[in-house]
């Protein structure tokens, strides 16, 4: 079967570490697209379709909570990872509570990272799915099928 | 009450004997000295509170037994007695440090009066001391603590700065095996080396990573869910977590509980992360064939857990410093000498003590004592310390 790459947008400040990783997911099979800021993040989300987004907590500007926020107000189908470098789990908490799919704490292990991509991609498959699904039984009913 | 002790010096046989008489009648222990010396001696032997002094005597007289008396026993109280007319030899004696003085004859009741003023004197004193003592200690505790709580909020601040530049080395790593894990790289030379080098590189990352968490973790302002546990099931929940770990190495875990052992209010989730950095030491310590004992026991307060190991036990020197951080005597790379440091952090923060008995040679016990309820109030002040030892409770 061939594997259908993840469209991944990961935004960081650490500019090596953006770089390191988007290599190591590239490699892995995935699409990375990197953004090195909130507002770039949300400007990327507008411009190209992503599946999910890698999102680090602490930024200058824009934090990680701040962007979370836009993208599930503007594009609530993209599922968001959290990256944390704090060992308190409190903000990874008030995110997921913010509808991110999950977090992740920095450094984290790769095999950790591609799993949860992996779920946070299937959460967003399924949810599709179910969307198209309900919009074909509201053409249905529109032209006048089974009420 | 103690009776109150006095030292009778007098050369006058037969005043001293009558006075002595009738200070016993009212319940005092009265010893009697004829001279100067001979006082000076029976104090070196027994220390007395008050010393009723004659300043008449022959050879060492009452004004150069006192000063002698200030010197070596400043808390004994010296009553003068002068002569008639010699107000002077008292005004001198108070000067040099006696608490007051009469003028003979004198009236027992007087006598008296003045000696038990003198006492009220010393039990003063004794408070103060006391009072100063306490003071002083709690003051080198709190310099302790404080010295702590910001070396703690520093190193902190310090590895949260790490972790980034840390996963960049992690990721680096992980990327280059990768690569030569690929096909089209299996029979490049020396491939071997280039990845015995990586290990190396990920196994430092492995080990910094658990010194930065663990930091975080001893600094990391969390809320407290607290809820109503049983502390015999808490710690059966934690050995069965350990137990797989303790096996392979040839350690025994017995947990020892008894009926009567209440529930208590408190975290389960952070005294489940205490009992097992105290059972991961206690099997480390018992080394293979060792039996490590969980002991749970009720008090009046709530619960006491002890976590008991046949291992060395901790030498006398290291027994004060195990509780600091970075202290360790575990090979480097095997211990971050944080985990008992965090430990204390948490079970101050719900509202317990942990303390140690070690025999060396025997092994140790760690004794983890828990409130019915964490008492709130004990905390100390989180406006003094922003963020640090904060717990907010809920629920």
């Amino acid at each position: 079967m061939i594997k259908i790459p993840t469209r991944v947008l990961l935004v960081d400040d650490e500019k090596d570490f953006v770089e390191m990783l988007s290599l190591r997911l590239q490699d892995a099979g995935e699409k990375v697209t990197p953004a090195y800021s909130g507002k770039e993040c949300l400007d990327t989300l507008k411009q190209i379709p992503i599946d999910v987004v890698i999102l680090d907590i602490k930024m200058p500007g824009m934090d990680g909570i701040e962007t979370l926020r836009e993208i599930k107000k503007r594009f609530p189908l993209v599922e968001v990872i959290m990256l944390t470098g704090h060992g308190s789990t409190e903000t990874a908490v008030e995110g997921m509570k913010l509808g991110a799919f999950d977090y992740l704490m920095k450094p984290a292990e790769f095999d950790d990272l591609t799993a949860k991509l992996q779920a946070a991609r299937k959460r967003k498959d399924e949810q599709e799915e179910r969307i198209r699904k309900a919009e074909a039984t509201l053409l249905v009913r529109k032209a006048g099928g089974i009420a | 009450m103690e009776p109150i002790r006095i030292l009778l010096v007098d050369d006058e046989e037969d005043f001293r004997q009558t006075v002595a008489k009738r200070l016993a009648k009212r319940g005092m222990h009265v010893r009697q000295a004829s001279n100067g010396e001979n006082c000076l001696s029976m104090l070196e032997k027994e220390p007395v509170d008050i010393v009723v002094l004659d300043v008449k005597m022959p050879g060492m007289d009452g004004i150069e037994a006192l000063r002698h008396i200030k010197e070596r026993h400043p808390r004994t109280q010296v009553i003068m007695l002068t002569g008639h007319a010699c107000a002077q030899d008292g005004v001198e004696g108070i000067k040099r440090g006696a608490f007051d003085y009469l003028s003979k004859p004198i009236e027992l009741e007087h006598l008296l009066t003045k000696i038990n003023q003198a006492y009220d004197k010393i039990i003063r004193e004794e408070e103060k001391e006391r009072e100063a003592a306490f003071r002083a200690s709690m003051e080198q505790q709190m310099i302790a603590t404080e010295r702590l709580a910001s070396l703690g909020t520093l190193a902190a601040g310090v590895a949260h700065e790490i972790n980034n530049p840390l996963a960049i080395i992690k990721e680096s790593a992980g990327w280059i095996l990768s690569i030569l894990h690929k096909d089209e790289l299996k029979d490049m030379p020396r491939r071997s080396d280039l990845e015995l080098g990586l290990s190396k590189i990920q196994k430092g990352v492995e080990r910094i990573r658990r010194i930065t968490l663990q930091l975080l973790e001893s600094v990391k302002q969390t809320d407290s869910l607290v809820s109503e546990v049983n502390p015999e099931e808490l710690a059966r929940e934690t050995v069965d977590l350990v137990c797989k770990d303790a096996s392979a190495k040839d350690v025994r875990i017995m947990i020892d509980s008894r009926p009567d052992v209440k529930r208590i209010w408190t975290d389960p989730y952070k005294l489940r992360q205490v009992l097992i950095n105290l059972l991961t030491n206690a099997v480390y310590a018992a080394g293979p064939g060792g039996t490590v004992a969980v002991m749970i026991r009720p008090t009046n307060e709530g619960a006491l857990i002890t976590v008991q190991d046949t291992g060395q036990g901790i030498p006398r020197e290291n027994l004060a410093r195990i509780f600091e951080p970075f202290f360790s005597t575990k090979p480097p790379g095997e211990g971050t000498g944080l985990g008992l440091f965090v430990t204390r952090g948490i079970i101050e923060k719900l509202g317990g003590a942990i303390n140690v008995k070690s025999e060396f040679g025997k092994g140790s016990a760690f004794e983890i004592r828990l409130p019915l309820h964490p008492e709130m109030e004990d905390m100390p002040d989180a406006s003094d310390n922003p963020g640090a030892w904060l717990v907010n409770v809920e629920g």
